[in-house]
């Protein structure tokens, strides 16, 4: 232990909280960067592209895995939990357990937590038919498909809809709040399906698109534009499985006359919802979590949830790649912050 | 178990086979129905459509008879009619509470207004699966059905309060225990074109023509309903001459209750099976259950 | 809309919260939480044959077109299915507010595109009114013969008849009285026979 001895635990190895790790790291501190998985990298490995450069997020991944093993600070611990906590002198004493039962005792002056967020399940709109429908899937689950379409496997599909909103901005059956990327992400993904096959119909149902962010309005342009994907502006009602197909049924609200369109796949693009570690993780550190889960931020703060904790990325609320990046490193500030003045 | 009944008019009227084999069938499972004293119409689909206070008035009558009987809960076979009745209910509990808000005293609370249930909803929830199983005498094997629950045995959700308004499965899961297969189909919630049966024909056919044809689509041998506007829309157009929309003949539409009777060894006579204007009974015979 | 002798677009300045806050008021439905994300219309089983869409019929609200709701097609052939209601995100209760309207247009004589579904439900209240009940061969006569069909589904009929479907004696409450009273209010209800 170095530098008057302070360590940081920073819970959630995707891109914020690896973030948090290296410019703690570099600025002299210990850090532990404690991850579930077996590997580093979170929701973004999953992803087979990225908004609004189109960039390989898989290298954004590496990058960050190889700067985080050259800074000499950082234990990184991967197939691992934090499981208990209780306060002490400096901070917390922290209980981690591995995958293979182990168990580690740390004395920690800060924590980051960093655990992103999720889908929620959909299958309470039985409207859609989610669970139901193999050909009924959510946004990450196409991701996967899309990485299978790039290797060649798969069949290729005549038709593909994505739907907008499903569970965001729903007062009834979801959440009343807006996940913020599903526009940007939902555009990314039909535009690579008319990159892979540019005579598959390729439609997105919305409600709005929001693309507020640098470059990202001419992204959704370039999609409906250049890569000719149809957007239709109405919330899908129902799907009804018809000949082999799925047939969709809404209301073209432009025009003002309801619409019905076949196609072989249904993208749910679903609301975002706290993953269910952040519960137990919230209460385990004092940390205030608002009526969905997401962390709450203090007062004049940008990254404190409560005394020696802060927080970083999804698990706050929905947000794009770069954006997690840059809480992960305002959280790493507040922490050396703390670390420094102490 | 006692329960109060409420027939409604379709069923002391067109539909008077599915009043019979609900009695059966009750009567069967032990439960005494005690039909509800000198009830009036629901007011069905004219009275909502045209005057909501006369509506109100109608269904206020009823459930005050209900509380007269001394029984706390009263079920219907239909839909219609459990809509209106549990309308009024969740109307009157409201305006009871805002009053006694107003008041603040609990001493004068009026008499506790009765549950009210649909006819799947007192059979899953009160009655239960598993004693529902139990008189089973001629398991329905080798039957294809489609469950067909119609509009408003499940919806809106804050009426109706019973099963899923989009994939319900109630009705499923009693025809399972009947020894009946089941389908997977994509309109067990579509409308039949209700109300309109005599008023806008057009309608009624184009809407039950799909209701028919998804069932076909699914491969089953009969529809099953638990509605007498369902039943009577989808039965009684079949294989009409000139339509646009075709009413392919030869799909028995046959009442939940008709079926358990049946399973619970009532000989066809009793279960008005023959009353039914698609004849069910070569489809029964062929699958050695009538 | 109000008609004017030379085409003027809507004037927004001139249109006030009176229907919305009536609305709100009459039908417990605020059609400000309206998203106008259309999946209404998109579920609706009427909604292609609807002059204006279920959306639509809640925009018409908001912009305080009275006129339109009360003799637009779709207010008599809405199946009140419960489908829009159910799957709103924001729970907006059309139905509700197609029966307030529905009312309103009788109550002020405006005309119906659908005088014979008028004339059903007519007939249906009045054989209440007179029984308690609906004998529903009675109503299913006096349509025919009022609608000027006296032979519509003649062979149904029949066929119906034939299989016992028709009750023909009476079958009316007791304390009929007690029904009659209820209909006193009602300017609707009025004895169509």
């Amino acid at each position: 232990m170095t530098k008057a001895g302070k360590t940081a635990l920073i819970i959630g190895g995707g891109v914020a909280g690896m973030e948090a790790a290296l410019r703690i790291g570099q600025a002299g501190f210990d850090c532990v960067l404690a991850e579930k998985e077996e590997v580093l990298g979170g929701t973004v490995l999953q992803l087979s592209s990225s908004f609004p450069r189109w960039e390989n997020p898989l290298e954004l991944v590496e990058e960050r895995i190889s700067q985080l093993k050259l800074c000499g600070r950082i234990k990184i611990m991967t197939a691992t939990s934090a499981i208990e906590s209780r306060v002490s002198k400096h901070g917390y004493s922290v209980t981690l357990q591995s995958r293979n039962g182990e168990t580690t005792n740390l004395d920690i002056d800060a924590v980051v937590l960093a655990t992103g967020f999720g889908m929620m399940d959909v299958s309470v709109y039985g409207e859609y038919g989610y669970g139901i429908y193999p050909e009924v899937v959510n946004s990450l689950e196409f991701e996967a498909r899309i990485k299978a379409w790039s290797a060649g496997l798969g069949k290729v599909p005549e038709g593909v809809a994505f739907f907008k909103c499903v569970g965001s901005r729903d007062r009834s059956k979801g959440y009343p709040y807006c996940s913020k990327i599903c526009c940007m992400y939902t555009a990314k993904q039909a535009g690579l399906v008319k990159d892979m096959f540019p005579y598959t119909k390729v439609y997105v149902f919305y409600m709005d698109y929001r693309a507020a962010g640098k470059c990202y309005e001419e992204f959704v342009r370039e999609v409906i534009e250049k890569k000719h994907v149809t957007y239709v502006r109405g919330r899908p009602a129902k799907i009804l499985p018809e000949g082999g197909k799925l047939l969709v049924r809404a209301e073209d609200t432009l025009i003002g006359i309801p619409i019905e369109v076949s196609v072989d796949i249904v993208v749910l693009a679903s609301a975002a919802v706290p993953r269910r570690e952040t519960g137990p993780l919230a209460e385990m550190f004092g940390a205030k979590a608002d009526k969905y889960g997401f962390l709450e931020r203090q007062r004049f703060s940008l990254a404190k949830a409560s005394d020696r904790v802060f927080f970083a990325g999804g698990c706050g609320f929905p947000l794009e790649t770069l954006a997690a990046q840059q809480e992960g490193a305002s959280a790493a500030a507040e922490v050396i912050e703390l670390f420094a003045h102490e | 178990m006692s329960v109060a009944y409420f027939p409604g008019c379709s069923l002391h009227g067109v539909s008077r086979e599915y009043d019979r084999t609900t009695r059966l069938v009750c009567e069967r499972l032990g439960v005494r129905l005690e039909e509800v004293y000198d009830w009036n119409c629901c007011g069905a689909t004219a009275g909502h459509s045209m005057d909501h206070e006369l509506t109100m008035g109608l269904n206020g009558r009823n459930l005050a008879q209900v509380s007269l009987m001394n029984l706390d809960s009263v079920m219907t076979p239909c839909p219609g009619c459990f809509n209106r009745l549990k309308n009024a209910r969740v109307r009157i509990e409201a305006t009871a509470a805002r009053s006694r808000k107003k008041e603040q005293s609990m001493k004068d609370r009026p008499a506790k207004l009765p549950k009210v249930m649909n006819l799947l909803q007192f059979l899953v929830e009160e009655i239960g699966l598993q004693q529902i199983a139990k008189p089973v005498t001629v398991p329905l094997e080798g039957l294809k059905l489609a469950a067909y629950y119609g509009c408003l045995n499940t919806r809106p959700r804050k009426i109706a309060e019973f099963d899923d308004s989009e994939q319900p499965v109630s009705m499923d899961r009693i025809l399972d225990t009947l020894g009946a297969e089941t389908v997977s189909w994509s309109h067990k919630t579509e409308c039949c074109g209700g109300p309109f049966t005599a008023s806008e024909v057009g309608i009624v056919l184009d809407l039950g023509h799909q209701v028919l044809e998804a069932a076909r689509y699914a491969t089953a041998d009969a529809i099953v309903v638990a509605c007498p506007m369902c039943q009577l829309n989808l039965d009684s157009r079949q294989g009409v001459d000139g339509n646009a929309l075709p009413f392919r003949p030869g799909l028995p539409v046959i009442y939940l209750t008709q079926l358990i009777a049946l399973a619970y060894g009532f000989p066809v006579r009793r279960t008005g099976l023959r009353r039914l204007l698609v004849e069910p009974l070569s489809l029964l015979r062929r699958k050695g259950l009538a | 809309m109000d008609a004017d002798t030379t085409y003027r677009p809507l004037f927004l300045n001139h249109i006030d919260d009176s229907l919305r806050t009536e609305i709100k008021r009459n039908c417990s439905v605020d059609v400000e939480l309206c998203m106008e994300c259309g999946k209404c219309s998109g579920g609706c089983p009427n909604g292609h044959v609807f002059d204006y869409t279920p959306r639509k019929i809640v925009q018409l609200v908001k912009l305080g077109d009275r006129q339109t709701l009360m003799t637009m097609d779709a207010l008599w052939i809405c199946l009140s299915c419960q489908a829009c209601v159910d799957r709103c995100p924001s729970g907006i209760d059309i139905p509700a507010i197609l029966d307030y309207m529905r009312e309103k247009a009788c109550r002020t004589g405006a005309k119906t595109s659908r005088p014979l579904v008028r004339l059903f439900h007519e007939l249906v209240l009045s054989s209440i009114r007179g029984h308690g009940r609906v004998s529903e061969l009675d109503v299913a006569l006096k349509y025919n013969w009022k609608a000027g069909q006296p032979f519509k589904d003649a062979r149904l009929g029949m066929r119906m008849l034939f299989k016992g479907k028709f009750r023909f004696y009476g079958n009316g409450v007791k304390q009929r009285a007690e029904v009659r009273r209820l209909f006193e209010k009602s300017v609707i209800a009025k004895d169509v026979s």
